[in-house]
């Protein structure tokens, strides 16, 4: 009698040390606010390279703008 | 798809989140435009990512209001931030777009006192595994806050913004915003916690 309860036991117990492994494998996050999941979200997401091979393309049909600007643009 | 909120152990939130793999691409020309492209391209993105809901059209739109702050840069009077004129500049051309779209009427509901009385954790922690889908379901539920506490959170989610600034961008006093700011965080762990 006492093998196939020795036996169940150990099943139990290889099932509860699974589980346990299961759970501390189970990465989470926890933030304590919307805005700072939205900043973590925003801090994987990168600008797509096309983004900057447009807008060279665009500017440099673009007439040069005023020259004084940029100094000013710089201060600020 | 498995359940996304758990409640095994949790792992606080690292210091700094990992940042996103950083991308070479070839410098632009003149370098004023590189260094705030540099700066600012990353937020100007998200914020249109997250306002439209859509990756292409949020490359266009980015890429759009780089293109008019080069042209209206001469017009900048140095008022405020470069971040909060990109950030005017995304929000009128973002609305624009919706506008157009009609999308108002398919995202999101103008009625506040809605999610509101939705039956929510309130401003319990938000819990996630980490997974790619963490993104799907942010959209999810900014898509279904009203515009403007879609608006309000996304840019108090950016630290280099006051709430005067933020107050400025969304026409309303920084205590406004203050007060608003505890209704959004609210209605947004509701909706969020119905995309599980």
């Amino acid at each position: 009698m006492s093998q196939p309860t020795s036996r169940l036991n150990q099943r139990q117990r290889e099932e509860a040390i699974s589980q346990q492994q299961s759970a501390q494998n189970t990465a989470a996050l926890e933030f304590a606010a919307a805005e700072e999941m939205l900043r973590h979200d925003a801090g994987q997401i990168p600008v797509p390279p096309t983004v900057a091979e447009r807008l060279q393309k665009s500017v440099a049909s673009e007439p040069a703008p005023p020259k004084s600007w940029w100094r000013r643009l710089l201060k600020s | 798809m498995s359940a996304l909120i758990t409640e095994t152990p949790v792992e606080p939130l690292p210091e700094t989140s990992s940042p996103a793999t950083s991308v070479q691409r070839v410098p632009l020309e003149p370098p004023e435009l590189e260094a705030i492209y540099e700066e600012h391209s990353r937020p100007i993105f998200y914020l249109a990512l997250r306002i439209l809901g859509d990756p292409t059209q949020a490359e266009d739109a980015t890429h759009d209001v780089f293109l008019k702050a080069y042209r209206k840069l001469g017009e900048f009077k140095g008022n405020s931030s470069i971040r909060t004129w990109l950030y005017r500049i995304t929000i009128n051309h973002c609305q624009n777009l919706l506008q157009t779209w009609h999308r108002r009427n398919i995202h999101g509901t103008d009625d506040e006192t809605f999610w509101e009385r939705a039956v929510g954790p309130g401003d319990s922690p938000l819990r996630v595994l980490e997974t790619k889908e963490l993104g799907q379901r942010i959209q999810k539920s900014l898509d279904a806050l009203p515009e403007g506490y879609r608006l309000l959170l996304l840019l108090v989610a950016d630290e280099k913004l006051s709430y005067d600034e933020v107050g400025a961008l969304t026409n309303q006093s920084s205590d406004a915003v203050r007060g608003k700011l505890h209704r959004a965080r609210k209605t947004f762990a509701a909706a969020f916690h119905q995309t599980a």
